[in-house]
């Protein structure tokens, strides 16, 4: 059963009194352990597309389903209980609290989903420890480079143990080596932890990484293109 | 438009809802400023008003020693030659009227007490003092009328007495010997202190005349001028005119001390007032500006990146808070002078504390009165401490180094 | 340390000049408060102790209607039942008897209108100030048959001075007329000019002689051991009266009913104050609500991550009034202890008011007024502009939950 199954959906925006078509007509099931582009210009809807997923946002028409269940039947409270549970998020920027350090911050989620101080502190100084964070527990977000900024939401996207991931954008404000190892650590996530990674982007250097690319275009999808192979866990 | 006009007008409505905030916090200041300023003056004018009216006057000529000893014993026999004094000094519009006025002792079968004994020619005190318009019962006293007494609403109760009842009257004369004569109650005045009530008796000046066997001197002379604010001009003309003939001149403020200094210390509640709200709503104004101005850094870069002077930037910050000042003292002043003026008419019954407002001499409704002086002191005092305080943001503004400002995030 | 907290206390210092400006606003308010409602309170324990001391002891005994007409054949005919009625309530600490009557007062030189007031001075200084008042001479004796105390005013008016005789002339009980002549012994300053201007005090037993009183007195005079007494104490005694002289015509009235003016003034200063007040808080709560409203706009951003994390906008709300509330608690602590420093520094050495002298000393106040730092003062300085801050600052923490995920990431 894919991960994320979109069928027929729309999004039509008001904006003043001219309707917007953000979306139209799009169908597309996301196998688990993806690790797939929504590629296209800016306005071409591709996160929106990721914000519908994530339960930010509720389509205009057609369904959503993520991890089995139809988002247009979940309250917000309830929204807000899947994404704690099943889905993580790394932005463009400013994605972390700035007045909490490193470590609280990738502990913020956890307690969220009430875990118990001791467990917190010691999972996120491991997901930190593999995100190569090792000595910048304490340190807050202003005191972070870009990338280790970056680092730290991956940590945060990744510590409650996700089905999915979605990053809007993640590399936009980093350089491409930077950029580089960020992919680097996030595939590793998808092939360690078979996290199902679903990036918004119009960066190439994340479309190479990636191992399909949707492309979209004036809210449509244009091209799906399969990529590259790699072995990959079937879904049971 | 001058560009900085442009530029402040547009910048303050960057931020609609941040802009409103503040300028309720300065209308609602302004707002109390004026309307709470015009009630105090209101009670302040009407204790000058009530002092005045209650017999005082804007000036009083008095036998020298008089004041300190209102006993017959002082007196002014050449009443006439004053009289021609004052024809030629006072002002075109000013009355006067001459008076006896004694200590007295008032007594009938059931009662007796202290009262002041005023002797008034009843034509002439009819233009300066309450008496004549305060009349609810019976009738005002006629000249020649040498019985007739008219006394307050409150004296005639506590001596459980009626129109047309008999009073005595008991007062030491020129001789020094105690003289009584009866009276007849013609008339029952009211007036907004009881206390004034229970004090005055009025009698034609000659009755007293002949009473105090002083034949036709007087004690004092009481004027009432077109303005009170005439009151010590035309005083020091009269103390000139009038240094031979023993004569004491005061002006309402000498007679009216408590009355004096109420409404000085008026004047200070109400700068203190003016000054503390200002502060109250200082804070807001320093720190909305600030805002408006830190989340605008890199704007300010920039401008100074194309090469704006620090100078430009300040007045460009001060010129929206003038915007913001102005038009919080617009909305502030109006919504005053608003609220003051649905006032004008029935003002504020303050009846409920009736007993309280005789303690303190107040009367019972306060009528609301606008002195430009405050008006002008309110608006003064926010513009200036306003920009004074705005100073800061400016400043800041103004010195931002395009570097800082363009990391700034 | 709950993470709610630590954020909230954090947060409060990221813009620290802002945080300094709100809190110092709160402050402000606070001080103002606490310092004006110690100086009112101060000055209406001074006023009512004064008047009380002065004029009407907490308690009298009357005869019905007396108070208002205050004639000289209205008296509470057995002073000596109601005596031993009010010896036997515990709170009353003492209690003297008064005549009063209008008379004719007479020097040498000049006659005025003067209240001839008599006093039997042992108990007389037990329950008012009287004896401390004395400007000149001495207080009465017991002793003393034909000795009197003259107010300064009265004095003056009457050129008189010390051991000079006096006559005074009225009408008594009976209707009769009274007279009796009697010897200054001292001059009597009250500060309050109408008393000053008016009074004479004699020895009661003189004054029943010569106004026919024949043993009757106009008023019993109670002092308790403190205001709270007065309302109790009242009751009990309008119980015994009834009782024990099965009389009703006497009444028991309470300094409020026996100076109606005082309490209502008070009461009109108190009520014009908070009305100053209200106004001063609603503009410092309107200067504050920026600032809390711009943590959260400049914030929607942070609160959409979070809320793409899963934060429920309960939490958000609880975060914002943390540290709205903690910006509040601090700006009243501050404020209180400022405001309680400054009224207490005033407690000791006073404050005078320029001109004012004239005005206070007719409502009993000295020249330099003492505030007085109470619990009540502080407890009710600091609780209005609690509820005013908090009030305003619930405004921006429940419109957080307005926002929507998307919107707030986008911004």
């Amino acid at each position: 059963m894919p991960i994320v199954e979109c069928d027929a959906v729309n999004k039509i925006y008001q904006q003043g009194r001219v309707e917007v078509a953000a979306l139209q007509d799009i169908n597309l099931h996301i196998p688990e352990g993806a690790f797939i582009a929504l590629a296209g210009p800016s306005g071409s809807g591709k996160t929106t597309l990721l914000n519908l997923i994530g339960g930010l946002d509720t389509a205009t028409s057609g369904t959503i389903r993520v991890v089995g269940k139809s988002m247009a039947k979940l309250t917000q409270t309830q929204l807000a209980q899947l994404r704690l549970s099943q889905v993580g998020f790394v932005f463009q920027s400013y994605n972390l609290i700035p007045v909490l350090s490193a470590q609280e911050n990738v502990e913020f989620v956890m307690l969220l989903q009430g875990i118990p101080a001791a467990e917190r502190t010691g999972r996120a100084r491991s997901i930190l420890d593999t995100v190569g964070l090792k000595d910048k527990y304490k340190r807050r977000p202003a005191e972070l480079s870009g990338g280790q900024q970056q680092r730290v939401a991956v940590a945060r996207a990744i510590v409650a143990n996700p089905a999915i991931v979605l990053a809007d954008e993640p590399t936009a404000n980093l350089d491409s080596k930077t950029g580089q190892g960020l992919l680097e650590l996030m595939q590793q996530m998808n092939t360690e932890r078979n996290v199902t990674f679903i990036f918004a982007t119009h960066d190439q250097m994340v479309m190479q990484y990636a191992e399909r690319v949707v492309y979209l275009k004036d809210g449509r999808i244009k091209t799906d293109t399969l990529k590259q192979h790699r072995d990959k866990v079937e879904p049971k | 438009m001058n560009m900085h006009v442009q530029i402040g007008w547009r910048n303050i409505w960057r931020n609609p809802k941040r802009t409103a905030v503040i300028l309720t916090a300065i209308i609602i200041g302004v707002w109390s400023m004026i309307f709470l300023s015009g009630l105090m003056r209101g009670i302040a004018d009407q204790m000058v008003r009530n002092g005045i009216s209650n017999l005082t006057g804007h000036l009083q000529l008095h036998p020298h020693h008089y004041r300190r000893d209102p006993s017959v014993d002082h007196r002014i026999s050449d009443a006439e030659r004053l009289a021609a004094v004052l024809r030629q000094n006072l002002p075109a519009g000013a009355v006067w009227s001459r008076r006896v006025r004694v200590n007295a002792v008032a007594g009938n079968a059931r009662h007796s007490s202290g009262v002041t004994l005023v002797g008034i020619d009843p034509a002439k005190e009819a233009q300066l003092s309450f008496v004549s318009s305060a009349i609810t019962r019976g009738r005002y006293l006629r000249s020649g009328d040498n019985r007739g007494i008219i006394v307050g609403k409150a004296l005639l109760a506590k001596y459980e007495t009626r129109l047309g009842r008999k009073l005595v009257l008991m007062s030491q004369d020129a001789t020094g010997e105690i003289s009584s004569r009866a009276f007849r109650i013609t008339g029952v005045f009211q007036t907004e202190l009881k206390a004034t009530e229970k004090q005055f008796v009025f009698v034609n000046l000659t009755a007293v005349q002949k009473m105090l066997q002083i034949d036709s001197a007087i004690s004092e002379i009481a004027v009432l001028l077109p303005s009170h604010q005439q009151a010590d001009a035309v005083a020091g003309q009269l103390r000139q005119a009038l240094a031979e003939h023993k004569i004491d001149v005061s002006t309402w403020q000498d007679l009216l001390p408590l009355v004096k200094a109420t409404i000085k210390i008026y004047d200070s509640f109400i700068f203190l007032w003016f000054l503390v709200v200002f502060i109250a709503m200082g804070f807001g104004i320093v720190n909305t500006t600030l805002m408006a101005v830190f989340e605008r850094i890199r704007e300010f870069g920039l401008l100074k990146a194309l090469g704006m002077r620090p100078g430009w930037i300040m007045r460009m910050v001060l010129t929206e808070s003038l915007f913001l000042l102005m038009l919080g003292l617009l909305a502030g002043n109006l919504l005053g002078m608003l609220s003051i003026y649905a006032l004008a008419e029935t003002g504020i019954d303050l009846s409920a504390f009736a007993a309280g407002l005789e303690f303190v001499g107040m009367g019972r409704i306060i009528f609301p009165v606008v002195q430009i002086r405050d008006v002008v002191g309110a608006n003064l005092v926010v513009v200036v401490l306003g920009l004074a305080v705005s100073a800061y943001p400016a400043y800041k503004a103004a010195h931002f180094t395009p570097v800082q400002a363009l990391t700034h995030t | 340390m709950s993470i709610e907290v630590k954020m909230a206390w954090r947060n409060l210092w990221r813009n620290t000049r802002r945080t300094v400006l709100t809190i110092a606003a709160i402050a402000f308010a606070c001080l103002l408060l606490v310092f004006m409602l110690s100086w009112q309170f101060g000055t209406y324990d001074v006023m009512i102790n004064t008047a009380v001391g002065i004029h009407s002891g907490h308690l009298q005994v009357q005869a019905k209607g007396y108070n208002d007409k205050q004639a000289v054949y209205q008296v509470v005919p057995d002073p000596a039942s109601v005596s031993a009625a009010v010896a036997g309530v515990p709170q009353v600490t003492a209690h003297t008897l008064r005549a009063k009557a209008f008379a004719m007062a007479s020097s040498a030189r000049r006659t005025y209108g003067a209240m001839a007031v008599g006093i039997a001075p042992a108990s007389e200084a037990a329950v008012s100030t009287l004896a401390k008042l004395i400007f000149e001479g001495e207080f009465l004796a017991k002793t003393d048959t034909d000795q009197a105390l003259a107010g300064r005013l009265l004095a003056q008016n009457l050129k008189i001075g010390l051991g000079e005789e006096l006559v005074l002339l009225g009408q008594g009980r009976d209707g009769s007329v009274a007279a009796t002549v009697v010897k200054i012994k001292g001059i009597i300053n009250s500060g309050q000019d109408v008393f000053d201007r008016s009074t004479v005090l004699i020895p009661l037993g003189l004054f029943q002689e010569s106004f026919a009183m024949q043993g009757t007195v106009h008023e019993v005079v109670l002092r308790c051991r403190s205001l709270q007494d007065v309302a109790p104490v009242k009751l009990q005694l309008q119980d015994k009266l009834a009782a024990q002289i099965k009389s009703d015509t006497l009444v028991v009235l309470d300094w409020t009913e026996l100076m109606p003016g005082l309490l209502e003034s008070i009461k009109l200063d108190l009520v014009s104050g908070f009305i100053f007040y209200f106004i001063l808080i609603i503009v410092v709560a309107f200067s504050i609500l920026n600032t809390f409203l711009m943590s959260v706009f400049e914030r929607t951003r942070e609160f959409g991550v979070m809320l793409a994390m899963g934060t429920t906008p309960g939490r958000l709300t609880r975060i914002l009034l943390f540290e709205s509330s903690s910006m509040t608690l601090i700006g009243i602590l501050i404020g209180a202890l400022a405001g309680a420093a400054v009224t207490q520094y005033f407690a000791v050495h006073g404050i005078a008011i320029a001109d004012a002298a004239e005005i206070l000393r007719e409502f009993g106040l000295p020249e330099r007024i003492h505030p007085r730092l109470s619990i009540l003062s502080v407890t009710i300085g600091s609780g209005i502009v609690l509820v005013i801050t908090f009030t305003t600052t619930l405004y921006p923490a429940f419109k957080v939950r307005r926002l929507i995920p998307v919107q707030a990431l986008r911004a």
